[in-house]
């Protein structure tokens, strides 16, 4: 057997074997980016989303069956500082922020005193939960649903 | 029981990869062979198993991807271990079986087994933050305890730690770590807090409030000071960059430009000071000289007497050595066991470079340079699809980037004779048990925070 040829041949092989792996990830890169240009999120409408009151707790201007309006980011508490001010009991000052991301909603305990609940499980207080649609929402004595 | 996700990319990759390597320890032992006038087959059935085994722990890490059901980044890995594989060739060919079997025993396995712990269990993350304070006091004393019960390796520079009857380690890498992780912690506690008490100076600038900047600067101080004693400068420069790109994630860019402003301020008046009262390093001195001429004929000076040493013959031979072997190798190199790197001085770990170029081509070199390049870019871009509310793991995702950017860069750079030399390792490819074991660490924590991300988007 010729073992320079071979080594030669293997040396050309090596390289091919690189540049194959090399290629191969930088389709594999390329097809993901033009995959994220094809299906664009539709955020203005998901953007729509409302807070619809399923029980107002001790706060007197809340209606059961009233919408309150969102924005991208809301945080939620009693201080009057807040986007969106709650005169019930049991919410702390700084109690929960509200947010879009661009993809969907998320809710995020401030660390609230009471806890903030989702589908009556409280979440762990600044680990930011994603929201499904429909989702119900509980802080201090009040509910809430996220809806269209 | 999770679903078990599907890789093709990963797969296809590794495969090729695990050829690589197969096909590149047998040309380095046949060669080696070759030139003794022997018989390259006699060696062969011994030479497979280290390839075997490495390449096959490769896709035992993939397989364990695919059983954890990540379905996302099939990038990251595959880039990991062709560049770790270029680099074991490279190991195997200057420094026979025991240098491959040190890299996998040191750095390798045990870096794959806290990679898998990290990616199985991503909330571990939380733990890190929890542990961000001891980091970042691990990070001031480790450098001190290396300076003063350090063990002198072979280069005579002070930068291990031997405990007991454990292999030494290179302290320099986890201070790294630690300090990212520091940061991290530090800049996303008080980095909300220090914006929103920020007052306007003159028309643009901003200035955070003091009370919740000044301890982190002076971590980042003590900890850069801490490395002067070890004389590796290589790191304080290192350290510098993560620290400004970290600044520059936490903070917004008016608040970002005016720190830096007063930093530069700082160091230009630090830089005055030290110039009238401190005596440059010899080491850096000669560096700098070094870089300008590696041919120079120029005596080298300690304490102005004239040590019978030329610079072409002391920091420069490193240089000069290195620029010959990427001009012996041309486009596609001499092929493994067929070039001379023996000459190059730390030819398998800060010039390991130099070598690949010389026998696997600039070619092999330059597909190095695209590796890193699609990893950072890789990592940077998990970075941008983290929810907003995730700041601790943006910065250190940012750390962690910017670390395998600046050493690749520095050594690059340096073997090319394009910027002054300063010794680092190059991650995953360069001889080093620590600075490999550091590196998956990083990589775990990367497709860690991967891998919760979709927990969430489920």
């Amino acid at each position: 057997m010729d073992w320079n040829a071979l080594l030669f041949a293997f040396k050309w092989i090596i390289l091919a074997l690189i540049y194959f792996v090399l290629m191969l990830l930088l389709t594999g890169v390329h097809r993901e980016m033009t995959l994220r240009v094809e299906q664009p999120a539709p955020p203005s409408r998901a953007l729509k989303s409302r807070l619809r009151v399923v029980h107002p707790g001790s706060d007197p201007n809340l209606r059961p069956g009233g919408v309150i309006t969102l924005q991208a980011d809301n945080i939620l508490g009693s201080a009057p500082d807040n986007d969106l001010v709650f005169a019930d009991r049991f919410v702390s000052r700084r109690h929960a922020r509200l947010y879009w991301d661009g993809a969907a909603w998320w809710l995020e305990d401030l660390g609230s005193r009471n806890g903030t609940y989702v589908n009556r499980q409280a979440i762990t207080p600044h680990q930011p939960q994603r929201l499904e649609r429909g989702a119900v929402i509980s802080l201090g004595d009040m509910t809430f649903e996220l809806v269209e | 029981m999770r679903r078990t996700a599907s890789r093709p990319v990963e797969a296809l990759a590794l495969v090729a990869i695990a050829a690589v390597v197969l096909l590149g320890f047998v040309s380095a032992a046949a060669a080696g062979q070759l030139r003794q006038g022997l018989d390259p087959g006699a060696v062969l059935p011994q030479v497979l198993l280290q390839p075997l085994l490495s390449g096959g722990l490769l896709l035992v890490f993939h397989i364990f991807l695919r059983l954890t059901g990540l379905r996302s980044e099939q990038v990251i890995w595959p880039v990991v271990s062709l560049l770790f594989v270029i680099g074991l060739m490279m190991i195997y060919r200057l420094r026979g079986e025991a240098g491959v079997w040190q890299q996998m025993t040191r750095g390798f396995i045990p870096g794959l087994v806290i990679a898998g712990v990290l990616v199985a269990r991503p909330q571990l993350i939380e733990t890190i933050r929890r542990l961000a304070v001891p980091a970042g006091i691990a990070g001031l004393l480790l450098p001190l305890l290396t300076a003063l019960f350090g063990v002198v390796d072979e280069t005579g520079a002070r930068l291990a730690l031997k405990i007991g009857p454990l292999p030494s380690i290179q302290t320099t890498e986890l201070i790294k770590l630690a300090l990212i992780i520091f940061l991290a912690w530090y800049i996303e506690r008080e980095g909300r807090a220090a914006e929103a008490r920020a007052h306007t100076l003159l028309i643009w600038m901003r200035l955070p409030a003091l009370q919740y900047f000044v301890p982190g600067v002076l971590v980042v101080t003590l900890a850069t000071l801490a490395l002067v004693p070890m004389s590796d400068y290589g790191a304080v420069l290192i350290l510098g960059a993560i620290f400004i790109a970290m600044l520059y994630t936490g903070f917004e860019t008016r608040l970002f430009f005016t720190i830096a402003a007063i930093g530069l301020a700082l160091a230009a008046l630090v830089g005055v000071v030290l110039a009238f009262t401190w005596e440059v390093p010899a080491v850096i001195q000669y560096r700098f000289l070094a870089f300008r001429d590696p041919w120079s004929t120029d005596m080298i000076l300690v304490n102005g007497q004239p040590t019978g040493i030329t610079i072409a013959e002391g920091p420069g031979y490193q240089i000069q050595q290195a620029v010959y072997a990427v001009i012996a190798g041309g486009i596609t190199g001499t092929g493994l066991g067929f070039g001379t790197p023996g000459y190059i001085p730390l030819a398998h770990s800060d010039f390991i470079l130099a070598a690949i170029i010389e026998e696997m081509g600039a070619a092999t070199g330059l597909a190095l340079l695209a590796l890193f390049a699609v990893l950072l870019m890789r990592i940077f871009r998990i970075v941008f699809l983290l929810p907003p509310g995730q700041v601790f793991e943006r910065l250190l995702l940012v750390g962690i980037g910017v670390h395998f950017f600046t050493q690749v860069f520095v050594m690059a750079g340096g073997t090319l004779n394009l910027i002054p030399m300063t010794g680092v390792t190059i991650p995953f490819v360069s001889l080093g048990g620590t600075a490999l074991l550091v590196n998956l660490v990083e990589i775990g924590i990367a497709l860690a925070i991967v891998r919760r991300m979709e927990g969430y988007r489920t």
